[in-house]
């Protein structure tokens, strides 16, 4: 009897530890003190076992709330890229968390953030995080770097080795990251593991970020059932999705390889046209339901001598511009051969026309099959379908600018001289489970979505996609004595190859202070190895 | 009753432990394909068919993005060269866009996948076609399934019009373009060297092969694709 219940007892205990051993996100950023309005620089190496294509780092504030945040693609299980600090960040301890859509664990890092107009608090004291669970990361000694000396003079070139040992390279999955920063005197941030609550039924991010809200009766409050949704992207042949929630009321659009910033627009409507509805977007998660733990911690002086001269820094390079990072142009997505509503049948370019003052006039002297009228000021929009020698009874599909409007009011005042282009498709359209009776695609000389105003129904956005890849900036060659370098960042290679010997040269800056090189990098064993070497700068 | 406890508990711990370690939900794909086209209009009733499969048949489309969706009912219309799905959800007739398409597939009555892909045609009346894949390859052997809506004895349509197939045949290779060809042996011969010709003709009296109709065609085809005697195109 004893027997068995020893067995399941190991088992249970087996299992279990097998559920705490997984490998959980490794998260690093160039330093660990910023000044508010610097970039952030980050690296992040992903677990092998995430389904996830997409890795989220959102920069939250010690209320769990998030300020702002980034999405990049996992390549090769790692990802890298950076966050403009907003200039109105107050100071304070803030946390950089790397989490994905379906991954319950998520690694948090802290760092303190000072508001550049009014640097530390006058207290010594500052609230930091006390977090117990600790990422625990393998000193690896026996990697070498030579060449790098103690002290250096400002802007002095620095040449160094890494040589790496031949039984760690076996052991090496992924690429390495090397980072040569200025080190906060007296301030060491920590990395912690967090989690969240399991995230069940959630869309797998592969290629884009998904985004999810829900649709809810404006009248009732409650989710609504049949509701169609529709996303729009302008673009040279706009993008266009759709989807018909379910009894839950929720929607969600997979953005596919779509990169930096994008505008958006979301609208929904009941098919029947009974009842007014209500757009929910679903923020992330952010850690509010598992909020760290803070104490208070003492200021030293060096460490409000360095936020000081920092924020004297970041203060002049704010003046002069001096860009940090040079934004890689992202991948080109291949455009689509005709616009999702079909290559038309008709296509008009009323700006040379002679001048018509309404839409009403533009139908009647320009546009074929197409009835605009506005009796009892009351605008209805028809068009004529050959196949049906008639015209369709239902509203076509409007478009301005490439996006869908069933507000005619928008279109009736528009003159021929701000229409570039106006497409027709005078059959019955199918997009998926949507039929669209006619397509009446309005192009503006001036492509701005003004006039489609925001509602409860209408949402326009500029959402963050997937940041796309980023350098950081090398002093430029010959650069004059007189201009001031004040890079906090020596070197950043987020994804070195490991060799045995690796070659790299920086060059110093006119700031002063103590240095740090580190090297980090991950075993086939999913743990994650570091080196660093500390350098002095006067 | 101790077992029955001791096996409570087993699978109790087992669920705490199995629910601790799960985590990865299955995807769900958000990124099915957007079949995108225009209202089908019937054709006029003439005798004859203007498609190739009368009813609706399972089959399987590719977008030009290589995504693919299947379980669809398709049906090809050789008069007009479209091809034609069921939408389940609108109980409607769609000519799907041709210009979003690489291809689709079917099996037909006879329990064949018949296989299209859409090709730009260069010769009297170019555009884009589908012709069915007969045989694939670096030269492939190609069927243009065409119905045309011609004149005929009245005692075969009342109205004087039916719609009559006018398949025609091409040898294709990527680079090299189209080669008409015809369903019989002189044809086939034709398309080799003076030297080949002996050796066809040796490779399909070897094989059997009498060509007779289409599908001896296509035989006598891959016979002598498999011994690789080079074509003349």
């Amino acid at each position: 009897m004893k027997r068995r219940l020893l067995i399941i007892l190991l088992l249970f205990i087996a299992l279990i530890s097998k559920a705490q051993d997984k490998e959980c996100f490794g998260l690093y950023s160039d330093r660990d003190l910023y000044a508010s309005g610097e970039t952030l620089l980050l690296k992040v190496f992903v677990p092998v076992n995430e389904l996830s294509g997409i890795v989220h780092i959102d920069l939250i504030n010690s209320r769990g709330k998030i300020i702002t945040g980034i999405s990049k693609k996992i390549i090769n299980h790692q990802a890298d890229g950076f966050i403009d600090l907003p200039d109105s960040l107050s100071t304070g301890c803030y946390l950089l968390s790397s989490s994905t859509k379906i991954n319950s664990r998520i690694t948090v890092k802290e760092v303190y953030i000072c508001n550049r107009f009014t640097g530390f608090p006058e207290s010594n004291s500052l609230l930091r995080s006390s977090e117990k669970s600790l990422l625990v990361e393998k000193p690896w000694n026996e990697i070498q770097i030579n060449g790098l000396d103690q002290v250096y003079k400002t802007r002095a070139n620095a040449n160094l080795t890494i040589h790496l040992p031949s039984e760690l390279l076996t052991q090496i999955k992924e690429n390495l990251y090397v980072s040569v920063a200025e080190i906060a005197p007296g301030y060491n941030s920590q990395t912690f593991i967090k989690s969240t609550k399991p995230k069940t039924n959630q869309n797998v991010e592969k290629e884009g970020i998904i985004l999810e809200g829900v649709v809810k009766d404006m009248k009732t409050g409650e989710p609504f059932k049949n509701g169609i949704v529709y996303l729009s992207v302008p673009d040279t042949f706009p993008r266009f999705k759709y989807y018909i929630t379910g009894s839950d009321g929720s929607f969600n659009f997979q953005l596919e390889n779509y990169f930096g910033k994008i505008p958006i627009v979301i609208q929904a409507f009941d098919r029947e046209e009974k009842r007014l509805l209500k757009i929910i977007l679903s923020r992330r998660d952010s850690l509010t339901s598992s909020l760290t733990a803070f104490a208070n911690w003492t200021i030293t002086p060096e460490l409000r001598k360095n936020a000081e001269d920092n924020i004297a820094a970041v203060n002049f390079r704010r003046i002069f511009n001096r860009q940090e990072l040079t934004v890689l142009p992202p991948p080109i997505k291949k455009t689509d051969a005709y616009p999702f509503y079909g290559i038309p049948n008709e296509v008009v370019y009323p700006n040379l026309f002679i001048d018509l003052p309404n839409f009403t006039e533009i139908s009647r002297e320009l546009l074929p099959g197409v009835k605009f009228r506005a009796y009892n000021r009351i605008p209805t929009l028809q068009v004529f379908s050959p196949a049906l020698h008639n015209f369709f009874n239902e509203q076509p599909l409007i478009l301005l600018n490439g996006i869908p409007t069933r507000d005619l009011s928008v279109i009736k005042d528009l003159g021929s001289k701000e229409i570039g282009r106006i497409e027709i498709s005078h059959s019955k359209r199918y997009y998926g489970n949507l039929i669209f009776p006619g397509v009446v695609a309005i192009y503006k000389l001036k492509a701005d979505d003004t006039q489609l105003t925001e509602s409860v129904d209408l949402i326009k956005l500029k959402l963050d996609a997937i940041q796309p890849e980023v350098i950081l900036n090398t002093p430029i060659e010959h650069q004059q004595l007189n201009e001031m370098d004040l890079r906090k960042v020596l070197l950043w290679k987020p994804t070195l190859t490991p060799e045995q010997t690796i070659k790299l040269d920086f060059e110093t800056s006119d700031i002063r202070g103590n240095f740090k090189l580190v090297i980090h990098g991950k075993t086939n064993d999913g743990s994650i190895f570091y080196k660093e070497q500390f350098f002095e700068v006067n | 009753m101790i077992s029955r406890t001791l096996s409570f508990i087993t699978i109790f711990m087992l669920f705490v432990a199995s629910s601790l370690t799960a985590q990865d939900e299955l995807p769900k794909n958000l990124n099915a394909g957007i079949i995108k086209g225009t209202d089908f209009i019937p054709y006029p009733s003439y005798s004859g068919t203007p498609y190739l499969n009368i009813t609706y048949l399972n089959g399987e489309i590719e977008f030009i993005d290589g995504s693919k969706l299947n379980n669809l009912g398709l049906r090809y219309s050789s008069y007009r060269d479209e091809i034609i799905y069921y939408n389940t959800f609108l109980s409607a007739q769609i000519v799907i866009d041709k210009i979003s398409l690489k291809g689709f597939s079917f099996i037909d009555e006879k329990g064949v996948n018949r296989i299209f892909r859409r090709q730009n045609y260069e010769g009297y009346q170019n555009g884009d076609r589908y012709f069915e894949v007969l045989s694939d390859g670096d030269v492939s052997l190609l069927a243009y399934r065409k119905v045309d809506l011609a004149t005929c004895d009245p005692s075969y349509s009342k109205l004087g019009l039916a719609y009559q197939p006018s398949y025609f045949y091409y040898v294709y290779a990527a680079g090299k373009g189209y080669s008409q060809i015809k369903i019989n042996r002189n044809s086939l011969l034709s398309k080799f060297d003076k030297k080949n010709q002996k050796l066809v003709k040796k490779i399909l009296r070897k094989n059997r092969v009498m060509i007779t109709d289409e599908s001896s065609f296509v035989l006598a085809w891959n016979v002598i694709k498999e011994n690789g005697i080079a074509i003349n195109l």
